[in-house]
């Protein structure tokens, strides 16, 4: 199976990015006018999400973090050069490893699903998986 | 060329250590929670209504009133175990014989943390004059902060009346200041001193088979206060 070019990597982190900062920027807006996001489907877990107390990190919600590492991670999807891969293989792996735990935290803690939540983990794990492959493909070789 | 890329893996490697070891501290701040008290930002309030959805509310009486068995916790709501048996005791408690009918529970003051003990304790009561007693409890230990730090302010206490419910603050207001109930958290605390209780949570249990009102031995266990109230009946 041919590698796919680093061009398409750095094409789909951008579309990724892009949409991430879009969810990320949904639910901080809801957040900072004292409701909660809403599920498309219906349903109290947004709320019930929003409004546990893990949702804000040093008393900030956590998806103003979001916003910020997406815009990070779509800065390093449209640079080219090993310091945007290993950054954006790092950044990343960051926020796949803290969408694990969040996702953990609606099934074993909160006890409820946020779709938002779901969608910022989907668009994370895949962001992993991009950056890592174009880190693993792509580092040490000519921009 | 090949040895700079292999440099950039090995460095890769750290990145990667670096990545995986500020998820693990992200992960500890986060279970380490806010410090609580925080009127900008009370939390838990879905699941309190879930709790309790359903379930009458006379004063601090939760549950049908002619429930046969009454279990009595007396409480001190800047209290870390009572913090503790709100989140892992009570629930099956009110899920078991509260929502069956079979018990009512009765949450009374018993102030011995320290100042700030009786203003919520007050709160509390006016919260019940209007039938939201046990959410403002409920919301109240989910959001609790240090005991004494200055977190039990006007304005902690009101965001945490308004998510619980309570449907006339200004009343409420005057209520939680006023001597009638002033008075009632030193009864209660007085109450608890007379039954020989010394720390909180403390349980009593009044049924068709017990004398009046039975103080309970320290209990971190839903099963001794549901066989409490199965032996009462």
């Amino acid at each position: 199976m041919k590698a796919p070019a680093e061009g398409t990597l750095r094409g789909i982190a951008t579309f990724l990015g892009t949409f991430g900062i879009g969810v990320a920027t949904y639910i901080a807006i809801a957040d900072s006018g004292g409701g909660a996001p809403v599920c498309v489907a219906g349903g109290h877990g947004c709320q019930t999400v929003a409004e546990s107390p893990y949702s804000h990190l040093f008393g900030v919600n956590i998806a103003a973090f979001g916003i910020v590492g997406y815009v990070l991670l779509l800065a390093c999807a449209l640079l080219r050069g090993d310091g945007p891969r290993m950054a954006g293989f790092g950044l990343a792996l960051v926020g796949f490893g803290y969408s694990l735990y969040l996702t953990y935290l609606e099934l074993f803690k909160i006890d409820a699903i946020c779709q938002w939540c779901v969608a910022s983990a989907v668009l994370m794990t895949l962001l992993f998986a991009v950056n890592a492959t174009r880190m693993l493909l792509y580092v040490g070789r000519e921009p | 060329m090949r040895d700079r890329r292999e440099s950039l893996v090995k460095l890769a490697s750290a990145v990667a250590f670096l990545a995986i070891a500020t998820v693990a501290v992200l992960i500890v701040v986060s279970q380490s929670g806010s410090s609580g008290g925080d009127s900008g930002h009370i939390v838990s309030v879905p699941e309190v209504e879930r709790e309790l959805q359903g379930i009458p509310q006379h004063g601090m009486v939760l549950g049908h009133p002619d429930a046969k068995v009454a279990l009595v916790e007396f409480g001190d709501l800047q209290c870390t175990s009572c913090k503790a048996a709100s989140e892992g005791i009570l629930p099956d408690v009110i899920a078991g014989p509260v929502r069956s009918g079979e018990a009512k529970l009765d949450y009374r003051a018993f102030t011995i943390i320290g100042a700030e003990s009786t203003p919520a304790a007050a709160a509390a009561i006016a919260a019940g004059e209007q039938g939201r007693g046990w959410d403002f409890v409920e919301i109240f230990y989910r959001n609790q902060g240090e005991e004494d730090s200055g977190y039990v302010s006007d304005g902690f206490l009101t965001a945490l009346a308004r998510h619980a419910g309570v449907p006339d603050i200004d009343r409420w207001n005057r209520e939680r200041e006023s001597e009638a109930v002033l008075r009632e958290v030193e009864a209660q605390t007085a109450e608890a001193k007379r039954l020989g209780f010394t720390g909180t949570p403390s349980f009593a249990v009044e049924g068709p088979a017990t004398e009046g009102l039975e103080p309970l031995e320290p209990t971190e266990s839903a099963t001794d206060l549901e066989s409490a109230i199965a032996n009462a009946r």
